[in-house]
């Protein structure tokens, strides 16, 4: 089957799509270490729900078939030759990749087996945090209150005039700003 | 259309200052009502209480009303900024992050200071005390004595706790001896006014508890009870104006039933936020704007941000949102190359740890792939905020205009914004994330990134939460549009008391300081009522 004919949802047998985007999110986020991989808790049946919700039912047809076009599908596949697939993924269609891998990381730290691995790595970690709160300690007046003792501010009566003829700001033009400096 | 009574005061929007001109005008026995285009929000309509409350707030939640799909809403178009809002009861409190800090005496005199920006046709001082009333109904949570701003009385609840990114920062900004402060909030640290405590969760994104102040828990109950009459699902389509020159109400679409109605009132008070009111008059036979000022010099501040990670884990994700406040750069040097100045608000981190996996603030995020996890353990419960947030400069050009063709649900034409940074913003940013640098590296950051908002074709997309100055007040009618008691200066019983008003953006949040100015504002239109409710004289300067 060509690329071009997986750009229809209504073309790719179901069991061969969903085969894509789950081995395509383990390739993704694989598991090891404690951690289980993002196929392994489902992540991938998230991701075409919000997918399509987010951009409709093509949104698949298009990740399958841009899969497809970069080398896949990953059957068989070293997990070297898998990851090159993946990157070849994201070069070619970044901002449909960028969708993707968005969804995926959000769906799968949302998993409570994830959350659980994230607290055996010795930090607090709450899926509802707005439900429980995390434990912190009252502000100490004591103990907390800065004692630099820095800070000024000018009253209203003692703003001034400041000489402002030095920063030439209607002739000088600043073209490179930001990042790009 | 049905004729309904005349009111003593129509107000139009019940965000944060819609529902505190009510409050103020329904307990002193004024016939109050007040109209809003979306719903109440309910603690079980936000995201907060499901596991998925990350993905919600990037979809549903999204506090950019172009990125979310409320029939509540209405369209905006910008060629720039990211239009962040919420049309409901309590407004953008709903989604809001409640930091709390006050202009500062300088903001009110830029006029003065160097002639960029005009003065204020008020000071510090007229304000201050309306800071205290509005902070003693929020609850703020904050410290007295902070050097770097005008003394003040204790706040009604102590600061939110000293968290391990506080002590962190405090400690870089001490090594770069600079000032820095808790920060204060509109989230109270203990149970008051029937509300509970912040319970340190970190989705600091509204707040269904209302341990931080969403103004439909503790404003909107106080002013319901004291009369007001709030008509929700009701979408203002025009003021209008009588031959006298007054405003005589406003034309509103019920939107369950479709039927217009309207509400004739002796007084107009538009509460419709910087992009909702310009609009508004726009549509309003350009109401209220002899001097073509409504809708011009829109400002969102100059906003940077970085994020950095540091060895020791600091758990970023617990815990009020925000750190520390830093004014150390807060007044104007020109030694920098620039006027105005700005302030570092540091945050904590994202309480998700998908968030900080897929990159929530900069482009610092986790690599897909093999070395996810590794990156993840070295980064989550390490990492930092910080943004910068100066004043920027008013230019007429940036503006809110209505656009030509498109039309929202009910026909009135969609709001189109324009914004771009001038050369004096373009310089604070380029110091500002300068700055940023500075404290990374004295926070011993083992990685940091910055964030200048500019899109890859160059264009300066801030998250605009703050829409400002677009019906600016003044001592000249042929420069704003209203005077110092927000009364406009082309219809006399016309008020304005939202964040539109602002004549300059300072360097902090606007929320402490639209809801100070909502309140002199109610209060003036409640002691001069009687004249103000019949007067044609054209407003005068205060």
């Amino acid at each position: 089957m060509t690329a071009t004919d997986r750009r229809n949802l209504e073309d790719l047998p179901p069991s061969e799509g969903a085969a894509l985007l789950a081995d395509l999110v383990d390739v993704l986020i694989p598991g090891g270490g404690g951690w289980p991989s993002a196929a392994s808790i489902g992540v991938q049946g998230l991701v075409a729900m919000r997918l399509v919700e987010q951009s409709g039912e093509l949104e698949l047809g298009q990740i399958a078939a841009a899969i497809i076009d970069a080398g896949g599908p990953f059957d068989g596949r070293t997990a070297e030759e898998r990851v090159q697939i993946v990157a070849r993924f994201e070069t070619a269609q970044p901002d449909l990749f960028e969708r993707l891998r968005a969804a995926a990381f959000l769906a799968y730290y949302e998993s409570p087996y994830v959350a659980e691995a994230i607290r055996r790595l010795g930090r607090p970690y709450q899926l509802k945090p707005h439900v429980t709160g995390y434990p912190m300690t009252p502000f100490d007046f004591a103990k907390d209150t800065p004692r630099h003792g820095r800070g000024a501010y000018l009253k209203t009566a003692d703003v001034r005039p400041v000489d402002t003829s030095g920063l030439h700001l209607d002739e000088i033009r600043t073209e490179r700003w930001g990042l790009e400096r | 259309m049905t004729a309904t009574r005349t009111c003593d005061v129509l107000i139009i929007g019940a965000g944060a200052t819609g529902s505190l001109a009510a409050l103020v005008l329904a307990k002193a026995g004024l016939d109050v009502v007040c109209l809003e285009q979306g719903s109440w929000v309910e603690a079980a309509d936000h995201p907060h209480l499901h596991a998925d409350w990350s993905w919600q707030r990037r979809t549903n939640w999204n506090p950019d009303v172009n990125k979310r799909t409320h029939a509540d809403d209405y369209p905006v178009k910008s060629d720039s900024s990211q239009i962040l809002m919420w049309n409901g009861v309590g407004g953008s409190t709903n989604v809001y992050g409640a930091i709390w800090p006050r202009y500062r005496p300088s903001d009110f005199r830029k006029g003065t200071e160097h002639g960029l920006q005009p003065d204020w046709p008020i000071t510090y001082e007229d304000i201050a005390p309306f800071y205290e009333a509005a902070d003693a109904l929020v609850g703020v949570s904050g410290l007295s004595g902070d050097a770097a701003m005008p003394p003040r009385p204790a706040s009604p609840t102590r600061p939110l706790p000293a968290s391990k990114v506080s002590k962190r920062l405090g400690d870089a900004f001490d090594r770069l001896g600079w000032h820095w402060w808790p920060v204060e909030s509109g989230t109270i640290s203990e149970d008051y006014d029937g509300r509970p405590a912040c319970n340190g969760c970190g989705t600091c994104n509204g707040c269904p508890r209302g341990s931080m102040s969403k103004y439909s828990q503790s404003i909107w109950p106080k002013a319901l009870e004291a009369g007001t009459e709030l008509r929700i699902n009701a979408r203002v389509l025009k003021i209008e104006k009588g031959p006298d020159g007054r405003a005589t109400g406003a034309l509103y679409i019920d939107r369950n039933t479709g039927h217009t109605h309207f509400q004739k009132a002796r007084i107009v008070v538009v509460a419709a936020n910087g992009i909702g009111t310009p609009r508004l008059l726009l549509a309003s036979d350009n109401l209220a704007n002899q001097s073509d000022q409504v809708g011009r010099n829109l400002l969102h501040h100059t906003l940077v941000n970085g994020e950095m990670w540091v060895e020791e884990p600091v758990d970023g994700h617990t815990g009020y949102v925000a750190s520390l406040i830093s004014r150390e750069f807060a007044e104007t040097d020109v030694s920098r190359g620039f006027v105005n100045g700005f302030n570092f608000n540091c945050i904590t981190s994202t309480a998700s740890a998908g968030e900080l996996a897929a990159g929530w603030f900069t482009s610092g995020r986790a690599p897909w792939g093999p070395d996810h996890h590794q990156w993840f353990e070295t980064h989550f419960g390490h990492s930092i905020g910080i943004f910068a947030i100066g004043d920027d400069l008013p230019n007429p050009d940036n503006r809110v205009t209505l656009d030509p063709v498109l039309t929202d649900s009910d026909g009135i034409p969609v709001a189109s914004t324009h914004y771009a940074p001038g050369e004096n913003d373009k310089r604070m940013m380029n110091y500002m994330l300068d700055r940023i640098e500075d404290v990374a590296k004295a926070a011993k950051a083992f990685d940091y990134r910055l964030n200048d908002y500019r899109d890859k074709d160059g264009v300066y997309r801030t998250p605009a939460w703050h829409m400002i100055g677009t019906c600016r007040m003044g001592s000249d009618p042929e420069t704003s549009v209203v005077n110092g008691w927000h009364q406009a200066w082309d219809v006399p019983n016309l008020f304005i008391v939202d964040g539109s008003v602002l004549a300059t953006g300072g360097v902090v949040n606007p929320t402490p300081t639209i809801s100070a100015l909502a309140l002199r504002a109610a209060g003036y239109i409640r002691d001069n009522f009687q004249t103000l409710s019949q007067t044609t004289r054209p407003a005068v300067a205060a």
